[in-house]
């Protein structure tokens, strides 16, 4: 069966409102139906309540980063959600810890629209056939 | 004759001295260019979906203007990949005074977010016009 990434929540948390607006034209103009959050804090809140099927998260939020981001939405119940963790700057070893808290692919920015579509279908396809990869793969600027 | 608005006159505040790097300013613009594509690439399908609905006359019509935006959106996005890809090559050391440059820029959120995305301090232009619009 083909994928169809049209019923997918994606939520998007990053503080840059440019990026912000352009994720969710895209993956809207693409079929998807994106969740807008510009901290970590209002990301959270909504994770209280429903649980996308992708995330893409910016590595420097103010006040609370990625990672301690990561870590307080793996403490809430349901099911682990992929992420795909963007940045200006993405550290080798923030992309290792990542990895452990649900981090499934990367994109430098400034990105194109196309890139991010096309990573977070790429992203959600595997996560759809693979339930629970033994060893995840992370794309570093692929 | 057209003059060009010096920085005192829309961005009262902004620090002559501020000058970020060419790299981060090409990052910046590739951003916003981008997000302008997306936004065409938007009205693209909004303009598809109110011609289902027309007759074929009128779709015809319409067919031509939805090619321009198409290539609107390409011409975007490729002009985008260009300022990121130059952003690539440019030493990171090399800096420019963006400061009246910025001040040319009249609509208040986009200039704004650019500040905020160079590093700039948004205090620094709170007397830019906060309206989206400069309808001459």
């Amino acid at each position: 069966m083909q994928f169809d990434g049209r019923a997918s929540k994606i939520m998007v948390v990053d503080n840059d409102r440019t990026t912000l607006e352009m994720v969710q034209i895209r993956l809207d103009v693409a079929g998807f139906h994106p969740i807008a959050a510009r901290t970590g804090r209002a990301a959270l809140e909504v994770l209280e309540t429903s649980r996308p099927d992708a995330l893409i998260l910016e590595r420097n939020l103010p006040e609370m980063d990625a990672l301690a981001f990561l870590r307080a939405m793996a403490a809430l119940p349901g099911r682990p959600v992929p992420v795909l963790l963007v940045g200006r700057s993405l550290a080798a070893e923030d992309v290792r810890a990542g990895v452990e808290l649900g981090v499934r692919d990367c994109l430098a920015k400034p990105f194109s629209g196309a890139s991010v579509v096309e990573r977070i279908t790429r992203m959600l396809k595997r996560s759809t056939t693979q339930a629970s990869p033994a060893r995840p793969a992370v794309y570093i600027n692929a | 004759m057209l003059s060009r608005k010096r920085a005192s006159q829309s961005v009262p505040n902004m620090k002559p001295s501020f000058a970020p790097s060419v790299a981060m300013t090409l990052d910046v613009l590739a951003a916003e260019i981008e997000l302008a594509g997306a936004r065409c690439i938007y009205l693209d399908r909004l303009i598809g979906e109110v011609m289902e609905g027309l007759p074929e006359l009128e779709r015809e019509r319409l067919l031509e203007g939805l090619h321009g935006v198409d290539l609107l959106a390409q011409h975007l996005t490729s002009l985008s990949a260009f300022a990121r890809g130059l952003s690539l090559v440019v030493p990171e050391d090399v800096t420019a005074p963006v400061g009246e440059a910025l001040s040319d820029v009249t609509l208040g959120a986009l200039v704004e977010r650019m500040t905020t995305g160079l590093g700039g301090d948004l205090d620094e232009v709170e007397a830019a016009d906060a309206g989206d619009l400069d309808l001459f």
